[in-house]
């Protein structure tokens, strides 16, 4: 299993009132697999993918990704590990405004020993994988919605990352650019094997992943957390 | 792109807050170096700005009486005299009286250039002067206007004192602030060409800061009080003195200035910083996402901040540097300035003031993002 979490569990406290937002939650996602956490809002979808991806810590349980502990690694280490295996795409303001397309896929690419020519072969490859071949020297402004989406998209696997995240990638975007982002992920599942989990509220966004996940309260819904 | 490319792209991200913070840094080094020079001047008087220190001492009546030479054994005495010389007016004709229209004096020539230090006379011609009894030392002006040279012979012949006096020219001052239109002589010269008078006009001499102005002038003159000939030791200039005396204030008052000037700034550029940082706190985040750890954006934001400061403090630096190197703060001060040199020492402490005040300045943004989670960033515009 590429992705392992047993008993999660992430609390969080306002003083006296408790809010448990995962209540150990078991769950396996496979290598390639294109996964949809659904849910109502408030249900711990984004709680439980920020700790897969290894920006929020559990409060007790464990999550493995490729055998590592993911709650084990320092924070020096916590984002050596994301720059290797995790790219993120956010629901908005993926990009940084004054970096042009290519400069925003080009981000993480700066921590990595890459020489300068092969930086710019993996830049020019993601975001002609994702369609903007022609649009690498725009600013974020200068982009649609949709085209924003894509390029947080090219940033997202330009570090052939073990894994990709996405929270409610669709959520600001037109029915046609919705489409078109969630067609994108799904060709980069189907085609280049990558794995992907996604967070949405909308079933027609979930209808694109090979697999659903529901949460509610902080709990998985009929037992779908165990791989079939 | 690079890291420092993205350094910049940052920097340059809101050009009209850029080049205000700049610019603020830039005017507070600038006035940074100017005070500092101020009192540098105050605390350590440039060579020119000696008049000040400088006092006459004249017989009590009037310029026309004279004294008694063994005075200057007293005058050395009192404490806080650094030097002291004769310096007696001669009044001499230069082969014509319409020509003459120039001082004389006779001076002790090992000593009046230590006390009008304002008068730039080149070492080797400083002591052909010293050296030759019949030598003389002579202002640019004069030499220029008589087409002397140095080795020429002139003779002065005396009016008020009954003696002719022949001079070698063997050296020539150029002298900011002073006339350069005046003949030095061996005051010992025309000591032996008057059989040994042993009298002298007035006395000058200097003293070793300004704060010990009044107790020599006072001690001098009650040193000769009820003797033949009392003396009234004056300053060179009078006006100056109460400047002077009040130094100790004014020194007080330019430091805290300075201080407070500091302190603006750390809070100008801090809060610059602060409110750019916090702006960009949900790319910061975004940063950290795709693997930015805590050091490099730090190091980022400290880069950022640092390179700001030092921009500023450059352009204020040598700015002030230009300025007061093309402005002529003698004329302009008319002659109270000598001469406002910025110091590189005065530069490189502005510079380094101004490094600090990059680090300091990016500390509390710094601090805050590292404090904020990745998950808490991101949510601030979700
Ligand atoms: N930083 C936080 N402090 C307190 N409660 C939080 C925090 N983040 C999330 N929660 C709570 O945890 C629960 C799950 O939140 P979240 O994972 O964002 O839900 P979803 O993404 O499904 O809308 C919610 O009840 C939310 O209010
Ligand atoms: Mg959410």
């Amino acid at each position: 299993m590429l992705v392992q979490i047993r008993e999660l569990t992430k609390l969080y406290s306002h003083g006296e009132i408790q809010v448990t937002a995962l209540d150990r939650i078991s769950l396996d996602i496979a290598g390639g697999e294109f996964v949809a956490l659904m849910g109502p809002s408030g249900s711990g979808k984004s709680t439980l993918l920020h700790i897969i991806a290894g920006i929020d810590r559990p409060t007790s349980g464990d999550c493995h990704v490729r055998d590592i502990n993911v709650a084990d690694l320092t924070e020096t280490q916590l984002a050596e590990w994301r720059n290797h295996h995790v790219g993120f795409v956010f629901q908005t303001f993926n990009l940084i405004p004054v970096l042009t397309a290519y400069e925003n896929v080009e981000l993480p690419l700066l921590l990595t020993s890459l020489t300068g020519r092969e930086r710019r072969q993996h830049v020019e490859a993601a975001l002609e994988l994702v369609g903007l071949g022609d649009r690498m020297r725009h600013l974020p402004r200068q982009l649609s919605g949709g085209q924003e989406q894509r390029v947080a998209i090219a940033r997202a696997l330009v570090t052939d990352p073990t894994l990709i995240v996405a929270d409610e990638p669709t959520g600001n975007l037109d029915a046609h650019s919705a489409q078109e982002v969630l067609g994108l992920l799904q060709t980069l599942n189907r085609q280049a094997g990558k794995t992907i989990i996604m967070v949405t509220h909308d079933p027609k966004a979930a209808a694109f992943a090979q697999r659903t996940i529901h949460l509610e309260k902080g709990q998985l819904l009929n037992g779908n957390g165990q791989h079939p | 792109m690079t890291i420092p490319g993205f350094i910049l792209r940052n920097a340059f991200r809101n050009k009209r807050r850029l080049i205000l913070t700049i610019l603020s840094v830039a005017l507070s080094l600038f006035l940074f170096t100017t005070l500092r020079t101020a009192l540098d001047l105050m605390t350590d008087p440039p060579t020119t700005d000696t008049a000040a220190l400088r006092l006459a001492v004249r017989h009590k009546v009037s310029l026309a009486n004279v004294l008694p030479e063994k005075y200057q054994y007293r005058i050395e005495r009192v404490p806080g005299v650094a030097v002291c010389s004769k310096f007696t007016w001669f009044g001499g004709i230069y082969q014509d009286i319409s020509k003459s229209n120039f001082a004389q004096f006779g001076v002790d020539a090992d000593r009046i250039l230590k006390i009008f230090s304002e008068m730039a006379v080149p070492p080797e011609q400083e002591r052909a002067f010293i050296q030759e009894r019949t030598a003389c030392l002579v202002g640019y002006k004069l030499m220029e206007r008589f087409g002397w040279k140095l080795g020429d012979r002139i003779t002065l012949q005396g009016t008020a004192w009954g003696c002719d006096l022949d001079l070698t020219i063997r050296a020539a001052y150029r002298g900011q602030g002073i006339d350069e239109t005046l003949v030095f002589f061996h005051h010992e010269y025309f000591n032996e060409a008057m059989n040994n008078l042993g009298l002298v006009g007035t006395f000058w001499l200097k003293t070793e800061n300004a704060e010990v102005i009044p107790s020599v002038i006072a001690e001098i003159d009650k040193a000769f009080a009820n003797s033949d000939a009392e003396t009234k030791t004056e300053t060179e200039r009078a006006f100056q003195l109460e400047f002077v005396s009040m130094m100790g204030n004014v020194r007080l008052f330019l430091g805290s200035i300075l201080v407070a000037i500091v302190f603006a700034m750390l809070l100008v550029t801090a809060s610059t910083m602060s409110m750019a940082i916090r702006e960009r706190s949900r790319e910061i985040s975004i940063l950290k996402a795709i693997g930015f750890d805590s050091r490099q954006i730090f190091g980022l934001i400290l880069a950022e901040a640092f390179g700001l400061a030092m921009a500023g403090g450059a352009l204020g630096c040598f700015g002030a540097k230009f300025f007061f190197s093309h402005l002529d703060i003698y004329k302009m001060s008319q002659g109270f300035i000598p001469m406002f040199p910025i110091s590189t020492e005065t530069i490189a402490l502005g510079l380094l003031v101004a490094g600090l005040l990059g680090v300091v300045s990016s500390l509390v943004p710094a601090y805050s993002t590292l404090k904020t989670t990745v998950v808490a960033g991101l949510k601030e515009l979700d």
